[in-house]
């Protein structure tokens, strides 16, 4: 495989590098930080960057038609239901004579919404609980990993069913609330091991040698060297919980009227699917499209943040 | 060897234990008369004869102490909305036909997805590669509800090739749900088997084979596969059991009487038996599950069998 | 450095072309059932295969509570009477005669009733299953159906562990004075019960079949019955097949030899089954977005059916003015003919059409259509009218649909409309009665237990536990009490017309608002579609059914 010339001299670099993000003696000195460098790599990635630039395509048509359009995605008027794509229409109409074009971006407000708070949300109690049981070790960290266990014993979407039925009317705070419950510990895992591999490293036992503080070496040296893992988690736990919304609504349990999700579109064009077969595929196209360009682009950020882990 | 499952299998009783505690707790959060199940209000009475006959007029301490107590003889209860049965014979009539289900998807993701992504990694970069990892992104990305209904769709309805729309009672009502079902994980297999390969492919001791003059098969057969099916394994054991609780979804569309689809419906129509009865179930396969997986972890991989003990 | 095309690109130009081919291609769906008029001659194989919308939860008569349960137990025993399907009088069935003289009622069972064990069917299996679903062992969720005996009420409300509960089931007053008469006795006149009878709650089950198996008598295996039909398959979830019994007493006249049935919940899956041919009944249902496609199609049959889907209002909340006015401002038509889509029939009352007594009934204040130039005057002279209303729905398919249209119409009147959608279990107890504060509608209805309209206009008196609006009009309670003690129908349906004026007429206080009466639809194939049918409590008689060749 040929590389550019730009293309090599990162590999060379990446290659070299030491862990923990030291540069070797005699290497090129050149001025630029660890996130310059994730950057370029990132940028030589080209799925990654396709990825990219429909993930921002996908979420500007979400925030920019509902402003922009002309049609009240709440308005009644049966006398337009069920209209082909059009002009005016791209997406056509559903069974209250609604703009699907319009209804499907507000869906996508409210569907990545989610994804990406529940995402944070599942993010921060990881760090807290990983980063406290990784850090600490020991006994509580034991005890702490067989709760975790016994958490992984609650099957994911029924116990995130029941999460929703604690609540009176299912709203956006709600979903999110459980689907983080319902997920939260594979990064408390993923954080754990992190701390808990990056904790014998040299450089570590070098900072608690010279006698700095455990906050200090969380903070300083442990937590920034996560980070990038961290990163990359996001874009690989959004499609899950993206799915996870969209099926809690699919059987119904999602979010209320007129609001929409992608999930509870989709369940709208089921029930039609025979006779408007564009009303289910609109929104699991949407979905699709979001999931890959997920994972696309947390290849993408795994490759450029941590090259240790390809080769090629 | 034999230490390390001895004390994971000690460790699963306070976990069950633990788990029984938060369902009941949430459960009995959940608002709802699990008695009434249309519009008409249930008199007085007739509510107190209901609740006298189902303990649950007894503080909730003792109904979890003779709760916990029936699980450890294996008695899950009654069921409070299907009133002949009592949970042991629902899981006893359904709980096989999810295992079947998620078996066969589990056979066809394997079957399909491991030598999809085998392929993939030899032929890396070039047009079967592409075509190939089209076919996983698809299957990872595309809502299971959508293929299910698509495949209904064409095969059952539009070009009828002799597959049945719903049901699970002959052998072809029995294709399509499984390979509904079994398309997420197909791709999941697909990738994480192209990409783990594609890793061995370029280790030192690969290079090495290669270099001695072992004829490539050998090399693929031997050394890459048995390395990158590990971490194969290590994701197939929490995806069974995500498959066989996740299955809900396909078990509706094509009217299969699962255990996913009842249990929706349990916590729906506030049956705490058959809630509790079920989510106990999973979480023993899941955990016995993951105790599998990390058995054959540590025969598959051996450096990871010294650093346990 | 994995070199890749942009795969998301190509994915999507190969899902786009799914799309495509999926446009191309909808709305063409491969209908077996052949068209053309049935000769008429009866086929060779007398065998159908139908959908059963849900699984039942239980076929013990004392425990059945759904309407598949009930549809099953009616076709596998033998009630003491039928309903005329049009007249919806009470017709010997098991019972060849009875006598009403005021609250009591005697039975007359015919001598040839038998039981599939070969035991005779007797009055003594009546009192002795009357008993046991009035008992408060059993857990009956429909003893309220026995209150009306003498007694029931207080035996099904003694509690074992504190009162002498024997005591008070020997003064319930059901009795066999000799092995075919059956005696009544009722807290007063009740000219309905003999129809109430004809409910599943009042089958006979086998003394000796309980006692032997208990709770499991019901299984294929144990379960003994006296009908017309056997329970030859139950397999949970998955199939209830009835087999023709030979040994019953009419068993020459039943042309049914087997109804196969699959249990399929999901109306979308019932309908793709129908269309692939493979039920030749769909009882499931269709979704109301299916029905446009499939309403002009033959197999489509629509029943009239004794239900009220309305809206309540919180009294408490809603002044006179607005609830009028918001009844007004509903169009009904428009709802049925674009969402609900199943001909139902536009309600201007509560009582629904077909009920006996229905002519006796007004209804001429409500329109099928809005009247939202009159809704806004009566608004408009309100003077505490609220601003915003919190609906309430649940979250079955169909029911937040109408929710939205009526959420519009509303909003034409100036108010705002917050919908909530909850989950069914939740819902019910959210409305209590009493209901939560926040309430101001909400969404329910009413399917009729027996035919008779006190059935439906009880609801609305101060006590009932079905009244979740807070009305509360002891002018109301006394014309209903007043219904009760009437016993000549005519003079009856008198009363029940002023009833209804209460609630709906032009001096009406709307504590609900009626938007539409039920119908049943059902999709079923030709060599059936004229001996299937469906009556006005969602019952279907396989005695009848017969299969015709076409």
């Amino acid at each position: 495989m040929v590389l550019n010339p730009q293309q090599e001299e990162f590999r060379e670099r990446a290659m070299t590098r030491e862990r923990g993000g030291g540069v070797e003696a005699g290497a090129p000195v050149r001025q630029t930080s660890l996130w310059r460098d994730a950057w370029y790599r990132y940028r030589a990635n080209r799925a990654a960057v396709v990825a990219g630039v429909l993930f921002i395509v996908l979420l500007l048509y979400c925030i920019l038609v509902p402003i922009f359009s002309p049609h009240d995605p709440y308005a009644v008027d049966f006398s337009e239901a069920y209209l082909s794509p059009s002009l005016s229409h791209p997406f056509g109409t559903d069974q209250y004579g609604r703009d699907l074009f319009t209804r499907t971006a507000l869906g996508g407000r409210i569907s990545i919404g989610i994804g990406f708070a529940a995402t944070i949300a599942i993010m921060v109690i990881g760090i807290v609980y990983g980063a406290i049981s990784g850090f600490v070790g020991g006994r509580v960290d034991n005890g702490m990993m067989r709760f975790l266990d016994a958490l992984y014993g609650l099957p994911y979407l029924p116990f995130a069913i029941i999460v929703t039925q604690l609540f009176r009317t299912v709203d956006f705070w709600v979903m999110v609330i459980a689907l983080t419950i319902a997920s939260w510990f594979t990064a408390a895992r993923v954080v754990r091991g992190q701390i808990i591999s990056l904790k014998e490293n040299d450089y570590v036992r070098a900072a608690k040698a010279v006698g700095a503080r455990w906050h200090r070496v969380l903070s300083r040296h442990l937590l920034p060297n996560t980070l990038g893992v961290l990163i990359v988690f996001v874009f690989l736990e959004l499609p899950g919980v993206i799915l996870g919304e969209a099926f809690l609504s699919f059987i119904g349990l999602g979010i209320n009227p007129p609001k929409a999700s992608w999930g509870s579109l989709a369940q709208d064009g089921r029930d039609v699917y025979l006779a408007h077969p564009s009303m289910i595929l609109i929104p699991s196209i949407a979905i699709a499209w979001l999931i890959l360009c997920a994972f696309f682009i947390a290849d993408g950020l795994r490759d450029a943040l941590d090259p240790r882990t390809r080769e090629t | 060897m034999t230490k390390f499952v001895i004390r994971r299998l000690l460790w699963t009783i306070p976990v069950l234990l633990l788990v029984i505690l938060f369902t009941f707790l949430l459960m009995r959060q959940i608002k709802g008369n699990p008695f009434r199940k249309t519009e008409r209000a249930v008199p007085a009475s007739i509510q107190a004869n209901l609740d006298r006959k189902f303990h649950l007029d007894e503080p909730w301490y003792e109904q979890y102490g003779n709760y916990v107590k029936g699980v450890f003889t294996a008695d899950l209860g009654p069921s409070l909305v299907l009133r002949n049965q009592n949970v042991n014979d629902i899981v006893r009539s359904h709980f096989p036909v999810s295992l079947e289900l998620g078996a066969y998807a589990f056979l066809f993701a394997i079957v399909v997805g491991i030598p999809l992504g085998v392929l993939a990694a030899l032929r890396a970069n070039k047009p079967s590669d592409y075509i190939a990892m089209l076919v996983a992104n698809a299957g990872f990305a595309v809502p299971s509800f959508l293929v299910a209904t698509l495949l209904i769709y064409y095969f059952a309805v539009k070009w009828d090739v002799g597959v049945p729309t719903s049901g699970w009672t002959t052998w072809q009502s029995k294709v399509l749900p499984s390979i509904a079902l079994g398309f997420f994980p197909m791709a999941y297999f697909a990738r994480l088997v192209r990409g783990t390969m594609l890793e061995t492919l370029q280790q030192d001791y690969v290079r090495t084979a290669k270099a001695k003059g072992l004829r490539p098969q050998r090399v693929v057969g031997l050394h890459v596969l048995r390395n990158s099916l590990i971490p194969v394994v290590t994701a197939a054991g929490p995806l069974l059991g995500a498959v066989i609780t996740g299955s809900f979804i396909i078990e509706t569309i094509f009217a299969i009487p699962g255990i996913g689809r009842y249990y929706v419906s349990s916590v729906s129509a506030r049956d705490y038996s058959v809630t509790m009865g079920l989510t106990i179930l999973y979480a023993v396969i899941v955990i016995f599950g993951n105790l599998v997986v990390d058995i054959l972890y540590g025969f598959l991989d051996p450096r990871t069998r010294e650093a346990r003990t | 450095m994995r070199k890749r095309t942009p795969f998301a690109l190509a994915l999507l130009v190969a899902v786009a072309a799914l799309v495509a081919a999926g446009c191309g291609g909808g709305g063409g769906s491969s209908n077996n059932s052949s068209s053309g008029g049935s000769s008429g001659e009866l086929a060779a194989d007398q065998t159908i295969t139908l959908a059963w919308g849900a699984e039942p939860p239980s076929l013990d008569p004392g425990l059945a509570t759904d309407t598949t349960s009930s549809n099953v137990l009616l076709n596998i025993m033998d009630p003491l009477v039928k309903l005329n399907p049009t007249t919806l009088k009470p017709v010997p069935n098991l019972a060849q005669s009875w006598d009403v003289n005021g609250a009591n009622v005697t039975f007359h069972l015919r001598h040839d009733g038998k039981w599939t064990n070969g035991q005779p069917v007797t009055a003594s299996d009546f009192v002795y299953s009357w008993l046991r679903t009035m008992s408060p062992d059993l857990g009956a969720d429909y003893a309220y159906q026995f209150y009306g005996i003498k007694g029931a009420q207080e035996y099904n409300g003694c509690d074992p562990k504190k009162d002498n509960c024997t005591a008070l089931k020997g003064k319930v007053g059901v009795s066999a004075p000799d092995k075919y008469t059956l005696k009544v006795q009722l807290v007063s006149a009740q000219p309905w019960f003999v129809q109430q009878v004809a409910h599943h709650s009042f089958l006979a089950v086998n003394r000796s079949t309980v006692e032997k198996w208990g709770e499991k008598w019901t299984q294929p295996g144990h379960i003994v019955t006296n009908g017309p039909f056997k329970l030859a398959v139950w397999k949970h979830d998955a199939a209830i097949d009835l087999a023709k019994w030979n040994g019953w007493r009419n068993a020459k006249d039943v042309k049914l030899e087997r109804a196969n049935g699959k249990i399929i919940t999901d109306g979308t899956t019932a309908v793709q089954s129908f269309s692939a041919g493979e039920v030749d009944v769909n009882t499931t249902g269709i979704p109301p977005a299916d029905l446009p496609r499939l309403k002009s199609e033959e197999t489509y049959q629509k029943y009239p059916a004794l239900g009220t889907y309305y809206y309540g209002l919180n009294v408490k909340n809603v002044p006179l003015g607005q609830r009028r006015a918001l009844a007004f401002a509903i169009d009904r038509k428009e709802i049925i003919d674009n969402i609900a889509q199943a001909d139902q029939v536009p309600a201007t009352g509560f009582s629904p059409k077909g009920i006996p007594g229905f002519s006796a009934v007004k209804n001429d204040y409500l329109e099928p259509t809005a009247d939202v130039a009159k809704a806004k005057q009566m608004l408009a002279k309100t003077p505490n009218a609220k601003k915003h209303i919190n609906l309430f729905v649940n979250d079955a398919p169909g029911h937040k649909e109408i929710a939205i249209a009526v959420q519009a119409a509303w909003k034409k009147l100036g108010i705002d409309v917050t919908l909530k959608q909850m989950e069914w279990a939740q819902f019910l107890e959210f409305l209590g009665p009493p209901p939560n504060k926040t309430v101001d509608a909400y969404r329910l209805g009413w399917i009729g237990d027996y035919v008779d309209d006190i059935n439906f206009l009880e609801l609305w008196t101060c006590k009932s536990g079905n009244n979740n609006t807070n009305y509360c009009n002891p002018k109301y309670d006394a014309l209903i009490a007043k219904a009760r003690a009437t016993k000549d129908n005519a003079e009856r349906y008198k009363i029940y017309g002023q009833a209804e004026d209460m609630l709906t007429g032009p001096n009406g206080d709307f504590p609900i608002i009626p938007i539409y009466w039920y119908t049943y639809v059902t999709q079923e194939a030709p060599s059936v579609k004229d001996s299937f049918n469906v009556n006005l409590l969602d019952q279907f008689d396989l005695s009848k059914v017969k299969v015709v060749s076409s």
